[in-house]
């Protein structure tokens, strides 16, 4: 049922990738050897040790396989085509922005732009239409969450806090 | 005659028939938002139920329980987010069902077989939980190490195309599992000095970020495709369908029974493991396992559902909880005045059949809210994708932050998100990441104290483990199922054996 | 539009900035529980708080930040303002941060709320272990060294530090395994695995009166009310008087600065809270001791369990900083 993976053509990349994640082991298995080197069986670091050393050996046997199946990369654009296309690219940037912005600025101004922002982007609609999925998703997420689960999301510049005690207190 | 007037008392009385309700519907969300975990809500509770009368807030937070555990397979089909650890596996195979047009019907059979899975649950609650509970505290360091390492055998069926992309990626979330302060030192595993990094990279937000994020920006791709649409007949599944599953979602709930009642073990583990059963022990699906067979959908539901009764085996004759949330369990019946621990049943026989009766009704209502509005929730699929993936976005950032509220969670699941994304692109499958990532604690923990317990000599750790029968089962199936995955069994030993 | 949201959130955070010290609290307060769901830290604070609500009229919203044996919560308490709306929920932890090299604060840069109750640590062993009370589990180790093994729940832990004092005064060889918890150990214990377990009499108390373990240790003073039978330790191992009474506690901390009154105010609603009927019938059920001290006296507890347990760790050798460094008195 399986497919041979010998067949399957590499992706743009994926050789590359590999690499990397071998760099990534070599130097996680490094880190577990500075836990506690082999000091003893019950040690802190044995367990790290066995899975970065199982990384590395792993990580060779893909690479060599990889290097023995049909290559099919060449260009950098066929990269960005089928691996890290334009909108992927930018999508993973907004997200980012928006953790950066959410601690200082806080949940409902970012929460907001970014909905607004990545509909109007990705639906390609009326600026109406986005404003307005963005509003009662927003409305939603933040009745769930804030009100009935009580997370305290961060609130950067709106003082939520004492808006919601002031509310609370004008319905007493 | 007076057990069952107990076992009733949640059924008559219209105020906790009416609880019961509430917390069932209410858990069923906790549990499909991902990053609200049934352990946070229920403790919320303990202080907003502080001044009721205790059955009524039992009623509440048993409600909540039972929904939320069956609720972390909603997300789980619908989006790919597993509202929860223990609806990893049915991410698996449910949500390749729903991008098929069989959302509706994932979901039917999901809640039946929940339903189914949680009645085997309270039966062996019910019937053996003195026995059961003596037999899952015997379990010793080494009989965990070996559960985990046979939970770890997994990858095998977890790995897709290549095996050995398949066990870097588990060794990958082993190691993801050591990150933080080491729990039996204190010393710094991969912190590098951060303080943030102490307790550990949750495996919440490695979960919302590899599976979530990740097929999020792989949605990105097919933006222009309009979603398929979603086949909203026989939603609930036949009787004939029923009967055909019933052997194997009796099978996946024992595992769940089990793997629940274990002091040290829970309903994510207990769902992995009865994948795998299921994925071993059907010989022809109609769809192969990880492109959305149904039996792949069924044995993780049963089992985590199952193991929901398992875990209040030990809660209720010993005071020891099964799991996370039996363990705030155990907070709430103390702040009520009550004693949890072994005289429970001595001084409160009423609570055992209280329980098991309340467990019953809430997995009735499990069934009665699973199978409504199902149609509505498909249309959640059938939603244009320019829309559905800033909300999934949006919702997996809330999520990751509100498991500690932390902003650094965050981070961690976006990181995660990321990579897993070009993992999946180049053959890596991010299911076994999260394996290791739930199993890391248990296998390094156990490891260790086994070996601490023989004062480090290996050797007589294997004269111990022959000398308990126990342990010599664990052993024997561990080598079973591995030697089932190397090439001299499926090259040399499984031809001849089909055909004597 | 904008004009209008300006004056609107202008003037709701004009109602809301008029809060002062004289009218505190006029918002929510936050409590940080350093421990978990459903431990004894978390349960404590959950029982104690509903009381503290009412005399406060104000909501008191806890949340568990858990992680860094409770470091993380005590430093993100520390970043917040001195102002009262922030409480950290705690236990006895912090007070060894600064040897153990965990954290450059401890209680001594907080100020004490209230210390709501303490718990006394009992050794508890398994049913069918060949000694019966501290002198025998002490020639039965000196018998069989290497043979006894004791539960932890790692370096720094309760576990580690009562066992410290036992080798303070006699030298004994057990072999240590550590837990996630006294819970997790605890189970353990009546599955085998472990033989002895240093504990709080809270978390075993029920395991022992449905005769799952027995105990065979006080660590106190004087004789207990739930253990008629069991001697206090002192009797064994009289050296140990200069430490104890000592125990793992429960309290509620702010961060240093915050104005007198919000710290008096918060003091007599938490102190009150722990003086409630049904809370010290809570307490008194699982052993704990009811404490419901602030200001000096409160110092002077923290100050004692401070000397006392960095002065144990630091001479067992697994403290990263001497308690010298600090200022830490060795106990008298």
């Amino acid at each position: 049922m399986s497919v041979d993976i010998m067949t399957i053509p590499k992706k743009p990349g994926e050789t590359l990738f590999g690499f990397l994640m071998l760099a990534l082991s070599l130097l996680l298995f490094w880190q577990s050897w500075k836990i506690a080197g082999f000091s003893s069986l019950s040690s802190a670091g044995v367990l790290p040790l066995a899975a970065s050393g199982l990384m590395v050996i792993s990580c060779v046997i893909a690479l060599v396989d990889d290097f023995r199946r049909p290559s099919h990369d060449g260009e950098w654009h066929e990269f960005f085509q089928h691996v890290l296309p334009l909108t992927v690219a930018l999508m993973i940037a907004v997200i980012f922005l928006f953790a950066i912005m959410l601690d200082t600025v806080g949940f409902i101004i970012t929460a907001f732009l970014f909905l607004f922002g990545s509909i109007q982007l990705l639906h390609r609609r009326g600026i109406g239409k986005s404003l307005l999925i963005a509003a009662v998703a927003l409305v939603l997420v933040y009745l769930v969450f804030r009100i009935i689960f009580v997370v305290v999301l961060p609130e950067g510049i709106i003082p939520e806090q004492d808006m919601l005690s002031a509310i609370t207190a004008w319905l007493e | 005659m007076e057990a069952l007037s107990y076992f009733a008392s949640s059924w008559i009385h219209p105020e906790l028939l009416a609880l019961t309700a509430l917390g069932t519907f209410l858990g069923i969300y906790v549990g499909a938002i991902p990053g609200l975990s049934v352990t946070m809500a229920v403790s919320i509770l303990i202080s907003f139920t502080f001044s009721w009368d205790v059955n009524n807030a039992l009623c509440l937070m048993v409600g909540i329980y039972m929904g939320g555990v069956y609720g972390g397979s909603r997300t789980a089909i619908l989006l790919n987010i597993p509202g929860a650890p223990s609806a990893i596996a049915t991410a698996l195979d449910g949500y390749p069902m729903a991008q098929r047009g069989e959302a509706g019907q994932a979901i039917g059979l999901s809640t039946v077989m929940s339903v189914i899975g949680g009645f085997v649950g309270i039966i062996v609650l019910a019937v053996a939980a003195p026995t059961v509970s003596e037999f899952a505290i015997k379990f010793q360091p080494r009989d965990y190490l070996m559960l985990g390492l046979l939970g770890i055998l997994l990858v095998g069926s977890l790995s897709g195309e290549s095996l050995s992309k398949g066990i870097f990626a588990g060794a990958l979330g082993i190691l993801i599992g050591t990150v933080g302060l080491d729990p039996m030192t204190a010393e710094e595993r991969f912190t590098f000095g951060v303080v943030e990094l102490w307790n550990g990279i949750n495996p919440v937000a490695v979960m919302i970020g590899m599976f979530g994020i990740a097929e999020a920006l792989n949605q990105l791709h097919h933006l222009d495709k309009t979603a398929v649409k979603q086949k909203v007949d026989k939603i609930i599944p036949s009787w004939k369908d029923i009967k055909k599953y019933l052997p194997l979602s009796l099978q996946s709930s024992s595992i769940g029974v089990v793997v629940g009642s274990l002091p040290g073990t829970g309903g994510d583990i207990a769902a992995l493991m009865a994948y795998d059963q299921a994925k071993r022990s059907t010989r022809n699906p109609e769809v192969p396992f990880g492109k959305g067979a149904r039996e792949g959908l069924i044995a993780p539901e049963a089992a985590n559902n199952a193991a929901v009764g398992g875990a209040y085996i030990p809660m209720l004759t010993l005071g020891i909880p099964g799991d996370a949330v039996t363990a705030v369990f155990i907070g709430a019946l103390f702040i009520h005045g009550l004693n949890p621990g072994p005289m429970l049943l001595t001084e409160k026989p009423e609570m055992f059949w209280f329980t098991v009766g309340n467990l019953t009704l809430a997995n009735i209502f499990v069934l009665i809210f699973g199978l409504t509005g199902i149609k509505l929730f498909t249309k959640i699929v059938e939603m244009p994708k320019g829309i559905l993936i800033p909300l999934i976005f949006l919702l997996s950032i809330v999520g990751a932050y509100a498991i500690n509220n932390s902003i650094a969670d965050i981070w961690w699941m976006l990181g995660f998100g990321v990579l897993g994304y070009f993992m999946k692109l180049y053959g890596y499958q991010v299911g076994p990441v999260i394996l290791g990532v739930i199993l890391s604690r248990l296998i390094d923990e156990n490891w260790r104290r086994a070996i601490m317990s023989e004062r480090g000599e290996i050797d007589s750790l294997f004269v111990n483990l022959f000398a308990s029968p126990l342990s010599v089962t664990l052993f024997c199936i561990i080598c079973l199922v591995f030697i089932s995955q190397t090439p001299i069994w499926t090259r040399w030993l499984k031809p001849r054996l089909i055909r004597s | 539009m904008k004009k209008f949201l300006a004056t609107t959130l202008a003037a709701l955070s004009l109602i809301a900035g008029q809060a002062n010290a004289a009218e505190y609290p006029t918002k929510d307060i936050q409590g940080v529980i350093m421990w978990g769901a459903g431990g004894s830290t978390d349960t404590v604070m959950r029982s104690v708080t509903p009381h503290v609500e009412k005399l406060l009229g104000a909501d008191v919203i806890m949340t568990n930040k858990t992680g860094g044996v409770g470091a993380i919560a005590t430093k993100y308490v520390f970043t917040r303002k001195a102002d009262g709306y922030t409480l950290l929920m705690g236990a006895e932890n912090p007070q060894m941060y600064k040897v153990l090299g965990l954290a450059p604060i401890d209680y001594s840069d907080m100020i004490p709320i209230s210390i709501l109750a303490r718990g006394t640590p009992i050794m508890v062993a398994s049913n069918d272990a060949p000694y019966n009370n501290m002198q025998e589990l002490i020639d039965y180790v000196k018998a069989n060294p290497g043979k006894v093994k004791a539960g932890s729940t790692g370096q720094g832990g309760m576990a580690s530090i009562v066992m410290s004092m036992l080798q303070s005064q006699v030298k004994l060889d057990t072999t240590t395994i550590p837990y996630d918890g006294d819970g997790p150990a605890l189970t353990a214990l009546q599955g085998g695995a472990i033989d002895i377990m240093p504990a709080v009499l809270g978390a075993a108390i029920e395991h022992v009166k449905a005769g799952r373990m027995k105990v065979i240790g006080l660590i106190d003073v004087d004789a207990n009310p739930l253990l008629p039978n069991v001697t206090p330790i002192t009797e064994t191992l009289p050296g140990l008087k200069s430490m104890l009474p000592w125990g793992p506690f429960f309290g509620v901390f702010v961060k240093a600065g915050t104005p007198a009154n919000i710290v008096s105010k918060l003091s007599d609603a938490f102190n009150a809270g722990a003086q409630t009927d049904d809370f010290k019938a809570l307490m008194a059920q699982r052993g704990y001791t009811v404490m419901g001290i602030s200001g000096d006296t409160a110092k002077t507890f923290l100050e004692s369990y401070r000397s006392v347990s960095s002065w144990l760790v630091y001479d067992a050798g697994f403290a990263k900083q001497s308690p010298d460094k600090f200022g830490i008195k060795r106990p008298q």
